[in-house]
């Protein structure tokens, strides 16, 4: 069995092609479904965000496979293959690996180490887990891809600072309150940013959000949309005194808030802390009035200076995340290279078992004079002195340097005790167990010196 | 003897400012794991020296020294586990190595006592002890209050941001901490006034009759007493909570501190036993 992925991406596809294939317009389950009965019967996982849709399966020839499914995405997104082809990219066995392993530590993002890929490729797998779309294989590399995206968020900073103004509007305020629930937020200004900043302190569950513009009316509209309360403009000062937040976003010529009124309403509040962030062109906020004691004022300046040195600061860890991702997938093609003798460790411990039973059973009149005791004491010794002959050569077939090396022992192996006719040989998922199975029609000819 | 436990916490502080800078979850899984070792064999050196001597081995200055640093590990890693709040340690460990040291390197020998041979004596101490285990807490959570402030207001986030919980909580966990060391600096001023009033009439020691007001370490107590109760004071009254109670709760520490390695050692006549 072989790993292959097909997908398009924000590196090889335009925007609007990437729309045009998004699996979520008919479903992520109606596209496995169609995979199930159309080119990838055995396993499959459909991975789709805003920036890319990827097919992961698994299969015997990737060749024909490839193509089946270039042909499934263009039926599937009444795309035209001619259309699709040139932004399709495919993988193989350790480079699905690599590039999943990057996928979900976030190295292969628009916005390198964004935290939402990791929680959209585990529910990618987790939904085609429960279609019973995933075997042995799609299984270990997702869960293997779960601890690489944990492991690099933990030991690099890959995934640190705040990289939009809202989000580090949002972090900074954490960093100041502890949560931002039960926070009282008073936003001045209606327009797109003050609309944009506010939506994004609702979604972090504050306790009330008070609006407040010159047209009252566009106030009521964006309370309306946030679920807030429009206040009067002429009430900033007394909403001042209450509030935790601040967002400034007017067009505003002159400061609206000077540092003269920040002062008194500190003294007022007793210096509860006051977070301000000015995301107004020209500053709404006097900067005075960032420096009085509990006041943390920040402006647009200020944030966006925030977002680039973390952006710069996340290309640092890249490095030290690719080798984390690099390690991973050696172990991970060392598991699939063990994968591959698993047919022939089989196919060695049933020969050795059939010749085991024939030699039981040829010996059966001797031994029937025997107490139940000695007969289950011979069957015992056999059965160890099997398992403990095939234990050096079944470390040596699972441990082979590279794939070349293994398929050499494998062969050997299969020519040494001639498995090739053993017709329950072929079944990779099966644990190698010694105790399992009956003698098969082919041993029972084996010659056995007693 | 102090010797193993003073290895361990220098093994434990590596860890926390190994953790600190990588914040690798394994490494402070292993500063946890060595402070509590050392926390351990740290209480089973006290509980020989109590088998050895009768009573807690809190008499002489390095053994309360000892002591300070035992509780105040303890008490680290009781508020560590349940604020599940790391960071702090590679402020308090290296306390505790510094102290530890000055304990270990000291004369350890101990003469008995016949006017300590009372359980006045041990909540006298244990409370006083546990009152500066208290204020040692909430110096080291003001110093990292004071970084993090410093950071945000100048706008340039990054180490001290990335480790540290936010302000409100750093501020609320001084708050408690001054509290509770309150309480029990109170109560060990309290007992000790009382024991001393019971005392002082027929006593025969030449050291408990001149105790006074101006006995260096009484009167330096007493005036972190007045710290910690101004900063409780300003802090509901008057509005004085971060950066200034922050301040406040280090300036009371270096009181507390000098009360207990140079007057300790050096200063005091009346109150050195």
């Amino acid at each position: 069995m072989d790993l292959l992925l097909l997908g398009v991406s924000h590196h090889t596809a335009p925007v609007d092609l990437r729309e045009r294939v998004d699996f979520t317009k008919r479903g992520v389950i109606e596209a496995l479904r169609e995979l199930a009965t159309g080119p990838a019967p055995t396993e499959a996982v459909v991975l789709t965000t805003c920036n890319r849709a990827e097919i992961y399966v698994a299969c015997e020839d990737a060749v024909s496979m490839r193509a089946d499914l270039a042909r499934f995405m263009s039926r599937f997104h009444d795309v035209p293959a001619p259309d699709l082809a040139p932004h399709l990219y495919a993988h193989h066995d350790a480079d699905v690996a690599r590039h999943l392993f990057r996928v979900a530590a976030g190295l292969d993002s628009l916005v390198v180490g964004e935290p939402q890929i990791f929680g959209q490729v585990k529910e990618a797998f987790s939904t085609a887990s429960a279609q019973r779309r995933t075997g042995a294989l799609l299984n270990r590399l997702f869960t293997r891809s779960f601890s690489v995206g944990k492991r690099v968020r933990a030991e690099t900073g890959l995934g640190e600072g705040a990289v939009s103004v809202s989000y580090a509007a949002i972090s900074l305020a954490r960093k100041i309150f502890r949560t931002l629930k039960d926070r009282a937020v008073l936003v001045v200004g209606a327009g797109e940013m003050a609309e944009l900043t506010a939506t994004h302190l609702r979604s972090q569950q504050v306790r009330r959000i008070a609006v407040t513009s010159r047209t009252l009316a566009r106030a009521a509209a964006l309370a309306r949309k946030v679920d807030g309360t429009a206040v009067d403009w002429t009430s900033i000062d007394d909403e001042l005194l209450t509030a935790d937040v601040v967002v400034t976003a007017t067009g505003a010529a002159t400061p609206i808030i000077t540092a003269t009124t920040i002062n008194r309403v500190m003294r007022a509040r007793r210096n509860r802390p006051l977070f301000i962030i000015d995301i107004g062109l020209p500053r709404d906020v006097e900067a005075g009035a960032g420096e009085l004691e509990q006041v943390f004022l920040y402006n647009i300046d200020d944030l966006r200076a925030m977002i680039s040195e973390n952006l710069a600061r996340r290309r640092e860890q890249t490095t030290q995340a690719e080798t984390m991702v690099s390690e991973e997938v050696a172990e991970f093609v060392a598991w699939l290279r063990t994968r591959g003798t698993i047919p022939t460790v089989v196919a060695l411990r049933r020969r050795f078992e059939a010749v085991r039973q024939a030699e039981l059973t040829r010996l059966a009149p001797k031994l029937n004079g025997l107490s139940p005791e000695a007969r289950a004491r011979i069957d015992e010794i056999t059965r160890l002195l099997i398992q403990k002959l095939l234990l050096t050569p079944t470390e040596r077939l699972k441990s082979a340097a590279d794939e070349a090396m293994a398929a050499q022992f494998a062969e050997a192996v299969t020519q040494l005790f001639d498995l090739r006719d053993d017709p329950h040989a072929d079944t990779p998922d099966s644990v190698p167990d010694t105790s399992e199975g009956s003698p098969s029609p082919s041993t029972s000819k084996t010659p056995v010196t007693s | 003897m102090d010797l193993l436990p003073l290895l361990l916490y220098v093994v434990a502080g590596a860890a926390y400012a190994v953790y600190f800078a990588r914040r690798s979850a394994r490494v402070g899984r292993l500063a946890t794991a060595s402070l509590a070792a050392a926390a351990l064999i740290h209480t089973f050196v006290v509980g020989m020296r109590t088998v050895e001597v009768g009573y807690v081995p809190f008499v002489g200055t390095a053994a309360a020294i000892s002591a300070f640093v035992w509780l105040l590990a303890v008490a680290y890693l009781y508020t560590e586990v349940t604020t599940d709040e790391r960071a702090m340690g590679v402020f308090i460990v290296p306390l505790l190595v510094v102290l530890q040291a000055v304990s270990a390197l000291s004369d350890g020998s101990i003469e008995p006592t016949p006017v300590l041979d009372s359980p006045w004596f041990f909540f006298h101490v244990s409370s006083l002890l546990f009152a500066y285990a208290a204020f040692a807490l909430a110096c080291v959570v003001g110093i990292t209050y004071v970084l993090l402030f410093r950071e945000l207001k100048s706008k340039r986030l990054g180490f001290f941001s990335a480790r540290l919980p936010s302000l409100q909580v750093l501020d609320a966990m001084n708050g408690r901490a001054v509290g509770v060391g309150w309480l029990f600096l109170t109560a060990g001023l309290a007992v000790g006034a009382v024991w001393l009033y019971q005392l002082q009439p027929d006593t025969a020691d030449p050291r408990v009759r001149a105790m006074s007001f101006f006995d260096p370490k009484i009167f330096v107590v007493l005036l972190s007493w007045l710290v910690y109760s101004f900063e409780l004071y300003a802090r509901r009254s008057i509005g004085w909570s971060g950066k200034r109670a922050a301040w406040l709760s280090a300036f009371g520490f270096s009181i507390v501190l000098l009360n207990l390695v140079p007057i300790g050692y050096f200063l005091t006549d009346s109150h050195n036993f």
